[in-house]
């Protein structure tokens, strides 16, 4: 990987071989964790205007460029960043690479448009509340973070979104090229971006990062969390069931061992929510064990979706396995096991144009080194199973459960929860 | 801007495929991906929904999930475990026309995760106690999906215009159809479609002069070389029509449309069918997104697909919008689809589409799981090219024979329209 060293945005080159694709991917350190109070939403809008106009393109000119090109261009939100995403082919590189420049620098944020996204924003939010699975996840946000900034989904509230207006989204934006920005490009590359690419993609007058500190971290130490449980009343088949608690930053040196035991409980068939849930009882199709890779501290959450009537039973199993972690040994075979699904999930994480340039971003805006994964790799070998469990102890010993279902069963699953 | 005289050439190529046959009709192809950090490997058979036979209803897809209870020579989970402990991992998917079993392993390990997958797949043990605790498993993905709207109104779009067509059913089955179930039953529908010519293995990933070596002494060699003799498999209508239905937990209301479109094999007329759809349904400029979402402002998401499929491709058509837009949105959607038959594309407008439908094949050949996914699909229904092959039909399609050839086909009054509130 050749490393231009520009001061801002940070540049990387990843040449591939491809059918004549490239993905480039630009990250900027603002995301919905930083939310202004009482605009929750702000950031994820904002990154829907920026494709609709910008420098010299109108909103129909930028779609009619882009489309026209057969290319895919978009700006995403996510907890602790915008990334803006193209995907083209080389032959369309110096037309539309110079786009999320002006993206970032000279968004139109035209009234029509601000109002057109608003409204598809709480169309959207709307329709969510259909998912029983949403429902849940943001009731467990509301749990474990309550109004810190991974409180909410990043697409916000209907409640907020209606306050924010035109004003509020160019603040932000003004924002934008301020912090210390990530780019990269992953694929079939022309040969001038190899060599500057800075000049390319036209980011030569950006300001100086200015010389922030990470956010604070978001996330909660546990302190004034009064409830662990939350309800969220459905007429449905299923009861989705999280259970799981904020845990620890990518950073953060229990980052590993924490990534280990998601992989001995969520990773492939063989994993242990698998196993004991789907093979053993019959109880749940799909199973999961979440733990992104996030600034602060991040959620560590299992969950699984069962018929009313197997829901107390589901409970006690994921509630025996999360006790397990801190308090039994996992065996050799289980932890081989483990470290070989970490080392498995790097690769498969890094098959696409796309999936390489955004997992450069990722670890140059969190302030770790490009081989990080690498360096995870041989950390391998020193993790012992009393390293996990002390990381268990120290991470994962207040679980919050979330419940979204039938009134009458999440009665039942709440007094289950309560008793001691 | 230069878009309107932008030729569309492919100067790149998709991987390098070789292909070939097993005595017994097993078809075989390895696609080269020097670069890539896994090897994948995907058996598919033509055992789909579409080949269950009366009482068989969700039989293919409880088979799929029966193979990983363990076979013969491997106890249930040690496949899993064996698998995921090289570093790799595994899945599988049914369809209405094929299933497919999938491995993605690091380059050096390929040929023990060949043997393991082989062994899993075709001799599958179909325990009794395993069947009856997989039941319940699927029983769950059935509850799974029906607390899921969005997949409600599809099911029910599909069931209203398929008729009696095995595109028209579920692909889980009914609890009903998977209580009637017994391992007897699974093992004489594997027994049936699981046979040689109906089998192809696609590997895809750095060049390995073992694999095929491995492949010439594995388990595929014994597979039947009989075919099912095949069920003449009728082509899909659609039934047109107009269906209102009442869904309790919808929060927005939908408008679906579903139309018949050629089946895979015709490859220029699915070229065509893709095109128009793209045309129509995909980016803020086309014709749908434009007039209704950010024109009129009526609707918050349009999303139209052209599903390939053997016996008949589908088009749908899927309109989310708040319930008082639902007739206006109807109309204008009349409107955009007549508007498509009565005059040409502009040139401008075709050469958008044809960039789009050219560079999503493209932009699909970047992962191993997606080429040999492309491969083994292409071989197993005989289609035996390069994968950018379908590419070169593209150009064939003028604005004129799109007006006259495939639009017209796609009006409302062909279509099975489906509205929920």
């Amino acid at each position: 990987m050749n490393v231009s060293t520009t001061n801002n945005p940070f540049c990387s080159v990843i040449p591939l071989s491809t059918p004549g694709i490239f993905a480039a991917k630009l990250l900027l350190p603002f995301g919905s964790a930083l939310d202004p109070v009482g605009k929750r939403g702000a950031h994820d809008l904002l990154a829907s205007l920026l494709s609709r106009g910008c420098g010299t393109f109108s909103n129909e000119a930028m779609a009619d460029l882009v489309e026209g090109c057969g290319a895919g261009l978009r700006c995403d939100a996510h907890e602790d960043a915008l990334t803006l995403s193209l995907r083209c082919t080389v032959d369309d590189a110096d037309r539309l690479l110079p786009l999320l420049n002006a993206m970032v620098r000279e968004p139109h944020l035209d009234q029509d448009q601000v109002d057109l996204e608003r409204s598809l924003s709480i169309q959207a939010i709307q329709r969510q509340r259909e998912d029983p699975f949403h429902l849940a996840s943001l009731g467990w946000r509301q749990l474990a973070y309550g109004s810190g900034g991974y409180g909410h989904d990043p697409v916000g509230l209907e409640e907020d979104l209606q306050t924010i207006d035109r004003d509020d989204l160019v603040a932000l934006a003004e924002q934008l090229p301020t912090g210390s920005c990530a780019f990269a490009v992953a694929g079939s590359l022309p040969p001038h971006f190899t060599s500057d690419l800075v000049a390319a993609a036209g980011f030569q007058d950006w300001p100086s990062a200015l010389n922030q500190a990470l956010p604070p971290s978001p996330g909660s130490d546990g302190a004034g969390i009064t409830q662990t449980i939350q309800l969220q009343p459905m007429d449905t088949e299923q009861v989705v069931l999280m259970l799981g608690q904020a845990a620890v930053g990518h950073a953060h040196p229990d980052d590993l061992p924490l990534r280990l035991l998601q992989c001995h409980l969520g990773a492939g068939m063989s994993s242990l929510l698998f196993q004991r849930l789907r093979e053993e009882h019959g109880v749940a199709y799909d199973v999961s064990a979440h733990f992104p890779a996030l600034i602060g501290a991040a959620p560590f959450v299992l969950s699984a979706s069962t018929a009313s009537d197997r829901a107390g039973l589901t409970l006690k199993l994921l509630h025996e396995i999360w006790m397990e972690l801190g308090t039994q040994l996992l065996c050799p075979e289980a932890l081989a096991l483990a470290k070989a699904k970490f080392i498995g999930q790097v690769a498969h994480g890094l098959q696409t144009c796309s999936q390489r340039a955004e997992r450069s971003v990722q670890l140059q805006s969190m302030r770790l080194p490009e081989h990080h994964d690498q360096i995870c790799i041989e950390r391998l070998e020193t993790l012992t199973a009393e390293d996990l469990n002390a990381a268990a102890q120290r991470w994962l010993s207040q679980p919050l459960l979330s419940l979204c279902g039938p009134a009458s069963t999440l009665d039942t699953l709440s007094r289950q929860w309560q008793r001691p | 801007m230069e878009l309107c005289h932008a030729v569309l050439t492919i100067p790149f190529s998709g991987p390098t495929l070789d292909t070939w046959t097993l005595p017994n009709g097993v078809h075989c192809v390895s696609a080269s991906m020097p670069d890539a950090p896994l090897t994948c490997l995907d058996l598919w058979c033509r055992a789909g929904s579409s080949s269950e036979k009366a009482g068989e209803e969700g039989m293919a897809h409880f088979l799929e999930h029966m193979v990983f209870k363990g076979s013969a020579g491997l106890a249930p989970g040690a496949f899993d475990t064996a698998i995921e402990a090289l570093g790799g991992s595994s899945n599988a998917a049914t369809g209405f026309d094929d299933v497919h079993f999938h491995v993605l392993i690091p380059p050096e390990r390929a040929e023990e995760a060949l043997e393991l997958l082989l062994e899993l797949v075709l001799k599958p043990s179909l325990d009794a106690d395993g069947f009856s605790t997989e039941r319940d498993v699927v029983l769950e993905e059935i509850a799974q999906y029906a607390d899921q709207p969005n997949e409600q109104v599809l099911q029910r779009l599909l069931s209203e215009g398929c008729g009696d067509h095995a595109y028209g059913r579920p692909i889980l089955g009914t609890p009903s159809s998977l209580e009637a179930m017994d391992p007897e039953a699974m093992r004489r529908f594997h027994q049936r479609r699981y046979r040689g010519a109906n089998c192809c293995l696609a590997i895809a990933g750095p060049s390995s002069d073992q694999l095929p070596a491995a492949v010439a002494s594995s388990a595929l060699m014994g597979l039947s070389p009989q075919m099912d003799p095949i069920n003449s498999a009728a082509e899909v209508g659609v039934c047109p029509g107009r269906h209102e239905i009442s869904l309790e937990r919808l929060e927005s209301s939908r408008l679906l449309m579903l139309w018949p479109a050629a089946p895979s094999r015709e490859q220029g007329a699915v070229m065509g069918a893709d095109l128009a759809t793209t045309l129509l349904g995909e980016g803020r400029r086309s014709r749908l997104v434009h007039r209704l979402r950010e024109e009129l402002q009526i609707v918050e998401n349009v999303s139209m697909d052209l599903s390939l499929l053997e016996q008949g491709s589908l088009i749908t058509l899927e309109v989310i919008c708040p319930e008082e837009n639902l007739a206006v949105v109807e109309r204008e959607i009349g409107n955009i689809l007549r508007e498509a038959a009565d005059h040409p594309v502009s040139e401008r407008e075709l050469q958008r589409g044809v960039q789009l439908v050219s560079n999503g094949l493209r932009y699909a050949l970047e992962s191993t799981g997606q080429v040999s996914g492309l491969c083994a699909s292409q071989q197993l229904w005989g289609r035996n090219q390069d994968l950018l092959a379908p590419l070169q039909l593209l150009q064939t399609w003028s604005a004129i024979e799109l007006q006259t050839a495939i639009f017209p086909t796609l009006q409302p009054e062909q279509a099975c329209v489906l509205i929920a509130r």
